[in-house]
């Protein structure tokens, strides 16, 4: 009876744990069993002689590519790094670690912007910084020390000069003053924002995941135009040509007109648009994760071209003289000829890429998930030079 | 083999939960439930086939108790005695684990499908588009709707009511299906055993998505409710105020050693 007993004690005990390794082992990225952790995904934004962008480790970072091409010690040059703790990680966790007052680090999602001399980040913890771009110090935070944040941030910011724009997971669309960080609106959407607002011509246009798109006025937050469309919006909105560009969750790509809200054209792919679309020339490049890339006729979306990677296209890609490069999400890059979509070139980092791409002539940097940035030669097809964020110290 | 168990298993069950949302006025907390009801009640005759496995087993006892006595000091006679009882009585046993073990795959795939759906980071978002069909039904409900009862199911619950509403349960089933031991060294096992699954998974809780908590939840309720229309009642759980006396057969036994302690104690 004891044996029979144990055998089931040892049974039950492995069967536990049997199903929580199973649940643990599909959903990687090193977040445990309760789903990945928000690890983020930055992209970059040119400031003066350096780049910046959001490490997976919360830091905001500037690198200057010529000094990482000398191998010099990191920051020289304009360089600079700035560790945003938050008091807990509170999106991650629940009663268990209600209390705990220990800093934690949370990875950056959205692509900083600047304007002027300063560098804006939004964070997953739900805060807003704005950093001396020379210095990498603060000017300002919001909300305010002692003030409750305002919801996890995964879009991009967007701002045109006076105002910094952001959606936040608690459903609302922010407007701060650029220079103070003063609130100026907020407008309560029917559902959460994970996607990125953009601004154009004093416009503010968002998505929300109750799959309504709103048309803002960027100066107090009144609604232009809102409409609701079947399905919630994936990607981030492109401007361009009086027409905005998004992918949604039921597969297609669409295009609206951006003084109205109606639709002109809608395409479907294999899967999620996930990338922004790129748009030059009255051609719209759009990466999709059933693993290719669509050139469409912007007015009319007929098929340009589409080209094949080897595995899903997470990465918005990048466009730099008569080329578009392009990251599929295991590590490969391509560059491909804007005319014809044949592939001239291809490089590999060797990791899971899930960050826009920035392309600055014909080096592609490249935020992987191994946390650190490539700099790759794509006429060559090789790394130029590599920078770890993730031993910076604290 | 991973890629066989999500085409075949995970799949369809992500794809089809994600769809019952979408029918539900994109309730998943409700999904969650009609789903979970759902499986339960297709396994009913593996649930049923488990009870009346594990009734043969207890009917065994006291044949075994005897056998454990009266080959107390060889093991290897005990061992192939036992084995002798087990197949002239028709048991196995491990009979009662074998349906056990069949359900298993289903909660994995059932678990896995509640965690990914509710895709509580963005990096899992992304993760889901590998695993979903491309019906527009699934399409038009993701992102799902993470709200239920007050309760953000990719999260957490903040406080400990799903805790101890999942160790409670669990306990409850647990002593429904468990019989008292006699002896005191094998009930100190049983009631080790009682406890700590309704303690890990209360543990569990406090850092596990509520969607999967409620999950527990309905799934322990409805193994409750089997259990008392198929063996009979409560079982073997007792109300504090409806406890039977003590059985005749058990309680000399643990009076006489109380009494022989109680006598070496005065002496």
């Amino acid at each position: 009876m004891k044996t029979a007993n144990l055998v089931k004690i040892l049974l039950t005990v492995s069967l536990v744990s049997a199903v929580f390794l199973a649940g643990c082992t599909d959903i990687s990225g090193g977040g445990g069993c309760a789903g990945p952790s928000a690890q983020g995904w930055s992209g970059f934004v040119p400031y003066k002689q350096v780049l910046c962008f959001g490490s997976m480790e919360g830091r905001v970072i500037a690198v200057n590519p010529a000094a990482r091409s000398d191998n010099k010690t990191f920051p020289v040059e304009g360089e600079w790094a700035y560790l945003i703790k938050i008091a807990s990680p509170g999106a991650a966790c629940g009663a268990m670690c209600g209390s705990s007052t220990s800093a934690a680090n949370m990875g950056i999602y959205a692509t900083p912007v600047t304007s002027g001399e300063l560098v804006y980040a939004g964070t997953y913890s739900g805060k807003i910084y704005a950093i001396n771009g020379d210095r990498g110090v603060v000017r300002w935070v919001y909300p305010r020390e002692g003030y409750e944040t305002v919801g996890g941030v995964v879009g991009n910011l967007a701002t045109d000069g006076q105002s910094i724009f952001f959606g936040s997971s608690n459903g609302k669309l922010y407007a701060l003053d650029a220079l103070t960080g003063d609130f100026k609106w907020e407008f309560q959407t029917s559902d959460k924002i994970w996607t990125s607002p953009v601004v154009d011509s004093g416009v503010v246009y968002s998505g929300n995941y109750g799959g309504n798109i709103y048309a803002l006025s960027a100066e107090d937050g009144k609604v232009i135009w809102e409409i609701k469309i079947p399905s919630a919006i994936a990607s981030a909105i492109t401007v361009s040509d009086g027409n905005l560009y998004f992918g949604t969750f039921d597969r297609y790509l669409h295009a609206l007109d951006k003084a109205s809200g109606q639709e002109k054209w809608k395409i479907s792919g294999g899967n999620w648009f996930w990338a922004a679309p790129v748009i030059r020339d009255g051609v719209a490049y759009c990466a999709c994760l059933d693993q290719k890339v669509y050139a469409l006729e912007a007015d009319t979306g007929r098929e340009v071209w589409q080209f094949s990677a080897e595995s899903p296209i997470v990465s918005t890609p990048a466009l730099s003289g008569d080329n578009l490069y392009v990251a599929s999400n295991n590590g490969k890059l391509y560059s491909l000829d804007i005319k014809k979509g044949t592939m001239i070139n291809s490089a590999s980092v060797g990791f899971t890429v899930y960050a826009p791409l920035y392309a600055d002539g014909a080096t592609v940097y490249v935020n992987a998930r191994n946390h650190t940035v490539y700099a790759v030669d794509m006429a060559k097809g090789s790394i130029i030079w590599q920078f770890a964020s993730n031993n910076l110290g604290n | 083999m991973i890629d066989i168990w999500n085409v075949a298993i995970l799949n369809p069950m992500l794809n089809g939960l994600i769809a019952l949302s979408e029918m539900l006025g994109k309730n998943f907390g409700l999904a969650i439930i009609v789903l979970t009801v759902a499986v339960r009640i297709i396994l009913i005759p593996l649930t049923y086939k488990q009870t009346q496995s594990t009734k043969a087993m207890q009917s065994l006892q006291p044949k075994l108790q005897e056998l454990q006595k009266k080959y107390a000091r060889n093991q290897q006679k005990l061992q192939q005695e036992m084995m002798a009882l087990y197949k002239e009585a028709g048991v196995s046993p491990l009979g009662c684990m074998w349906p056990l073990l069949i359900q298993f795959p289903i909660w994995i795939a059932l678990y896995q499908s509640i965690m990914q759906a509710l895709a509580a980071t963005p990096e899992n978002l992304l993760l889901l588009s590998q695993h979903l069909y491309s019906w527009d039904m699934v399409g038009q409900a993701i992102p799902l709707n993470e709200m239920f009862l007050g309760l953000k199911l990719s999260q957490p619950d903040p406080t400990m009511i799903l805790a101890i509403l999942v160790g409670g349960t669990m306990w409850l089933q647990q002593k429904m299906v468990t019989p008292p031991a006699t002896d005191p060294k094998q009930q100190q096992m049983t009631s080790m055993t009682t406890m700590m699954m309704p303690m890990m998974f209360a543990f569990f809780t406090l850092s596990f998505p509520s969607g999967l908590a409620l999950y527990w939840v309905v799934s322990n309720i409805i193994g409750i409710g089997i259990q008392y229309f198929t063996g009979g009642g409560w079982g073997y759980f007792t109300f504090p105020s409806l406890r039977p006396q003590p059985q005749a057969t058990t309680q000399p036994k643990i009076e006489q050693k109380g009494s022989q302690d109680g006598k070496k104690g005065q002496n």
